[in-house]
């Protein structure tokens, strides 16, 4: 993969974190009518992006 | 004065200001008839299309060993579409792809330069549903071409799951790896191309047509301001013209990587 499919990548991945975890946990939020999980839903969503990102692309290819 | 706008944006819905989205509406060109849903922007979109037939038409007919003018002009527009994005992303499986990508880039490039022609002076895809239309057929074409070269359900995993996700982790990945791939790709691919010319054509509208309003205020300065923002408007045109260009490269570009990505080999 060249530099610019994984950049489109990055984004990509870190949008449908965000979007996925913090929909859901904003979803939970309104059915329980709490205000505790859209946050850790976005750090939730954040974080495992980025753990996919390292996955996909960490450490040093050729 | 007041036939500036008219010239500088003829296919605008509304040129009152300040410009909006409204001012993006499409005019039905049969009013009455029951068919409106044949508009000023769909018929530059058939435009559009029609030029890039005729073109490409034109370029590779009556094709000889030795090519002349036309068909070296065709030829170096070609090659730079295989080298620069079909051999350079896709590698040795490009050749499938090319009359995709041609065709792509060409319409995409066609439609975003009629935001600087006179005659239309109105990017088709700064309506939005054209951009999906265009995001949407590259989707089902990476998609299909995944599929037919792993089986339905080695693609899916493929796409969902990369390597070295360990099983507890996995409930919460693929969801994740789904929506990226399935549905925020296609959605920033139109997006992109879309808010890029929607914006260029919204900053060149208040350009027009608050110099022509300021011109027609009757006060000499103002008139003086608003000759300046007509001239200024000419450089955001020129600004314009690259970013047609570009956007219809980058559209290219990540098309093909699309595709690559759903055709590569795991490692």
């Amino acid at each position: 993969m060249n530099d610019q499919g994984q950049g489109i990548t990055v984004v990509s991945l870190l949008l449908a974190g965000l979007l996925l975890y913090g929909g859901a946990g904003w979803l939970l939020d309104s059915w329980l009518g709490t205000r505790l999980f859209t946050p850790f839903g976005l750090i939730l969503g954040s974080a495992l992006s980025i753990y996919v990102i390292v996955k996909k692309m960490g450490g040093v290819k050729s | 004065m007041h036939n500036i706008v008219p010239l500088l944006l003829p296919l605008e819905g509304d040129t009152s200001w300040p410009p909006s989205a409204a001012s993006f509406n499409s005019r039905p060109l049969f009013p009455g008839l029951g068919i409106d849903w044949v508009n000023n922007h769909m018929m530059q979109a058939v435009i559009g299309a029609l030029l890039v037939i005729a073109i490409w038409l034109i370029f590779s007919h009556r094709q000889t060993v030795v090519p002349g003018k036309r068909q070296f002009l065709g030829e170096m527009a070609y090659n730079l579409v295989r080298n620069s994005i079909g051999k350079e992303i896709l590698g040795s499986e490009f050749r499938p792809f090319m009359p995709y990508l041609v065709a792509i880039i060409s319409f995409i490039l066609v439609n975003n330069l009629f935001g600087e022609l006179f005659l239309f002076m109105f990017p088709t895809f700064s309506k939005i549903g054209y951009a999906y239309g265009l995001a949407l057929m590259s989707w089902l074409l990476y998609n299909a071409v995944g599929i037919k070269k792993y089986g339905f359900g080695h693609y899916m995993k493929k796409m969902t799951l990369p390597d070295g996700v360990p099983v507890g982790l996995w409930i919460l990945i693929i969801p994740l790896e789904f929506i990226s791939n399935f549905v925020t790709r296609p959605i920033t691919l139109a997006l992109r191309l879309f808010a890029n010319l929607f914006a260029g054509h919204l900053v060149i509208m208040v350009f027009v047509i608050g110099g022509t309003m300021l011109i027609e205020s009757g006060t000499l300065f103002y008139a003086a301001a608003g000759g300046v923002s007509i001239l200024f408007s000419f450089a955001i045109f020129a600004l314009e013209l690259l970013v047609g260009c570009l956007q219809a490269y980058i559209f290219t570009v990540l098309t093909a990587q699309y595709v690559s990505s759903a055709i590569a080999e795991e490692h």
